[in-house]
């Protein structure tokens, strides 16, 4: 067809119901354009194109009938624009302003319609201000297969609504907040929060499951504000699951831990970074020393990029520690973008190679060897273990354990029993790369730059290593992904600019083999 | 390439001189005791020939577009005219003004929950008045914003809030201004 043709060259046709994941609709008739031999304009959307074809789209004509199609979609829309949502991203506002007619013609009144509809757990509706476009209605048709939404009535009172026992409640129902033209659909979760224009876009990767959908973190004053879908054909499309788009509070919670906490006299007390490594470094040492690294069990967390995995299997390598595993939260999973490992980078972790090693010992093996006495240390990271593990096992090993170092956002359940917690960062305030379940590698952007000057967990895991090892370390994500692509054979070649903004896919039935 | 020696004339300095000094002191003098001495009887047959206002009991009256501090426009119905748009608070140079909107049930279902402005930063532009599209902020008379403390040079919706009907001058005035 034209219109995608013309937008793949660089040619802005304006159009509204076309969609390039969605059937096409033909009914906004915004997209017109001249074609030579034809005696009327044509929809560009719905014409396929030829060799030798002439297409115009700035000619007299189409412009006039782009400024009708405006005039006549603004005759029922409200002004609503200081108090709507979409206002500053706006398809109806930018081509009114760019194609449109700055007088309005219409002397009869606007249409009353229901405002501020409640259809479902995480949107409303405004039916004012809708267009009419129906991708909403193909979206809720073609993608999620689920038929919530259709138009009503016919002609000048055509209505967008919802089948009256049938809330828009699917998985993935936000993504017609998204694609909605206008404000009509807008999610609860954004309503009223922050105008569109004051949010900056960092290009970043979901963290919630191990699809690794693309997306955009818009971010404004240090805070997550909302999650939007980027395009990515090999991954997510256009979409996102709403799960994983609400998903982000605990990157703006005042609850999360900004200062390692040490165990004093039975309590967990503040302390500085400093003493935190050296007191870490201690036990691990001695331990590591007595043992030859056996009495030590380390549980990678999922949630960390590559980078930081690699930093993680290097610090246990010079440890010299058998016994790892990656501990991952698993749930529900559909056929579409929902995965069920609920973790960005499970995947990654094991490809790195923290995974038990020839004489060491898996997850559960591990806590019965905690509860037994023959591990004395053990380092977790990330909340999953106390998620997964059997809880009755998880509380003997804790009384046996020696010593117990917790790396987590939160002083979580874990962390209260903890000798020593260090605080990790959320995937918004990283760089780094994720590996998704079917083993394409993508890349993370820092939004925004942790508060005080907060060390990521590669830079923990890097300062452990100053602590315990000769030689100069640094955490820089660029030349450590040099290193691990040296290292890690499936990950042979890789470099952040070959990964780019759409990721690159790991070679077919390559489980990463690190000795 | 060859040179040139061009001769400038320039005035020659004026010679210092005790002279000289003692007479501008004479004549500066002159001037500031005639000033002195016709404002003292004027004061004293109470007829004022200068302009002086004696502040803090006299007062000028503003012309309307003059542009004293920002104040919200209250409704008849004690409620702010403001939806918490947010064009002032992205039109304002100085970043000044913090919006936090929230929904309430009335027909108008947006207001600002918060809204500050931080009077040590404004300038008294007038951007956020331009920006307004509901004629909610408006630039008033007020300019005697002194205070003791810097947490008090912030002001929030209620101290900022004004009768629409103390406000009609100014609101006439940008009515003229959207006829230009």
């Amino acid at each position: 067809m034209l219109l995608p043709v013309a937008i793949d060259n660089g040619i802005h046709i304006p159009h509204y119901c076309w969609h390039p994941k969605l059937s096409i609709d033909g009914s906004c008739r915004m997209c017109q354009v001249e074609i030579e031999g034809n005696p009327k304009l044509a929809i560009a959307c719905n014409t396929p194109i030829r060799d030798g074809m002439v297409v115009r789209t700035t000619t007299p004509a189409v412009q006039k009938a782009r400024r009708g199609v405006l005039e006549l979609l603004l005759v029922n829309h409200p002004l609503d624009c200081p108090i709507c949502d979409k206002a500053g991203e706006c398809l109806l506002q930018d081509y009114s302003f760019n194609f449109g007619s700055r007088q309005g013609r219409s002397r009869e009144p606007r249409r009353k319609l229901q405002k501020r509809k409640d259809i479902g757990p995480r949107m409303i509706l405004d039916q004012e201000r809708c267009i009419l476009c129906r991708r909403c209605v193909r979206f809720c048709r073609e993608i999620t297969g689920t038929f919530e939404l259709a138009v009503f009535n016919m002609g000048d009172r055509s209505v967008l609504d919802i089948l009256e026992d049938k809330p828009l409640a699917n998985d993935y129902s936000i993504c017609t907040a998204d694609i909605c033209p206008v404000g009509a659909l807008e999610s609860k979760e954004f309503h009223h929060r922050l105008r569109v224009w004051f949010l900056k876009k960092t290009p970043s990767v979901c963290p919630s499951c191990s699809n690794g959908c693309n997306i955009t973190v818009d971010h404004y004053r240090e805070r997550v504000w909302r999650l939007m879908p980027r395009r990515n054909d090999a991954v997510n499309q256009c979409w996102m699951c709403d799960h994983g788009r609400l998903n982000f509070a605990h990157v703006n919670s005042p609850d999360r831990l900004r200062r390692p906490l040490v165990r004093r006299n039975g309590r967990l007390e503040t302390c500085e970074w400093d003493e935190a490594f050296a007191t870490a470094a201690t036990h691990l040492r001695r331990v590591a020393h007595a043992t030859q690294g056996c009495g030590i069990g380390a549980v990678a967390s999922p949630h960390l990029t590559n980078e930081e995995h690699f930093r993680f299997w290097q610090l246990l390598k010079v440890l010299s520690v058998p016994n790892v595993d990656v501990a991952v939260r698993t749930g529900s999973d559909d056929r579409f973008l929902i995965k069920a490992e609920k973790a960005a980078n499970a995947r990654g972790a094991r490809d790195i190679g923290l995974r038990p090693g020839s004489e060491g010992v898996g997850l559960p093996a591990m806590l019965d060897a905690a509860a037994s006495g023959s591990i004395s240390v053990l380092y977790v990271c990330g909340p999953d273990l106390w998620e997964t593990a059997d809880r009755d096992l998880l509380g003997k090993a804790m009384e046996r354990l020696e010593y117990l170092i917790v790396q987590d956002v939160f002083r979580s359940p874990l962390a209260e029993r903890a000798h020593l917690v260090l605080p990790s960062l959320t995937w918004a305030e990283k760089i780094g790369t994720f590996t998704n379940h079917a083993g394409r590698v993508q890349q993370l952007q820092r939004a925004f730059a942790p508060l005080n000057g907060q060390p990521s967990d590669g830079e923990i895991f890097t300062r452990l290593l100053m602590q315990l090892s000769e030689g100069r370390w640094t955490f820089e994500p660029e030349s450590i992904l040099e290193e691990i692509a040296a290292t890690v054979p499936a990950y042979a070649g890789l470099s952040y600019a070959g990964v780019g903004t759409q990721g690159v896919a790991l070679a077919e039935g390559s489980a990463g083999a690190t000795s | 390439m060859a040179t040139r020696v061009v001769s400038v004339w320039r005035p020659r300095p004026m010679q210092q001189s005790w002279g000289r000094t003692a007479w501008a002191v004479v004549t500066g003098m002159w001037v500031t005791n005639r000033h002195f001495v016709r404002n003292l009887l004027g004061f004293i047959i109470r007829k004022p020939t200068t302009f002086t206002v004696q502040f803090p009991e006299q007062r000028l009256e503003f012309p309307n577009a003059f542009r004293g501090m920002p104040v919200l426009v209250q409704m008849d119905n004690g409620k702010e005219r403001c939806v918490a748009c947010g064009l002032c608070e992205w039109a304002c140079p100085t970043d000044c003004i913090t919006i936090f909107p929230a929904e309430t049930a009335d027909e108008i279902e947006r207001y600002p929950e918060v809204f500050d402005i931080n009077l040590s930063r404004c300038m008294f532009c007038g951007l956020c008045e331009e920006a307004c599209p509901e004629e909610a902020i408006v630039m008033s008379q007020n300019v005697e914003v002194a205070v003791y403390s810097r947490r008090g040079t912030i002001w929030h919706k209620e101290d900022l809030l004004v009768p629409v009907s103390q406000l009609g001058k100014r609101l006439q005035h940008l009515h003229r201004g959207y006829d230009r």
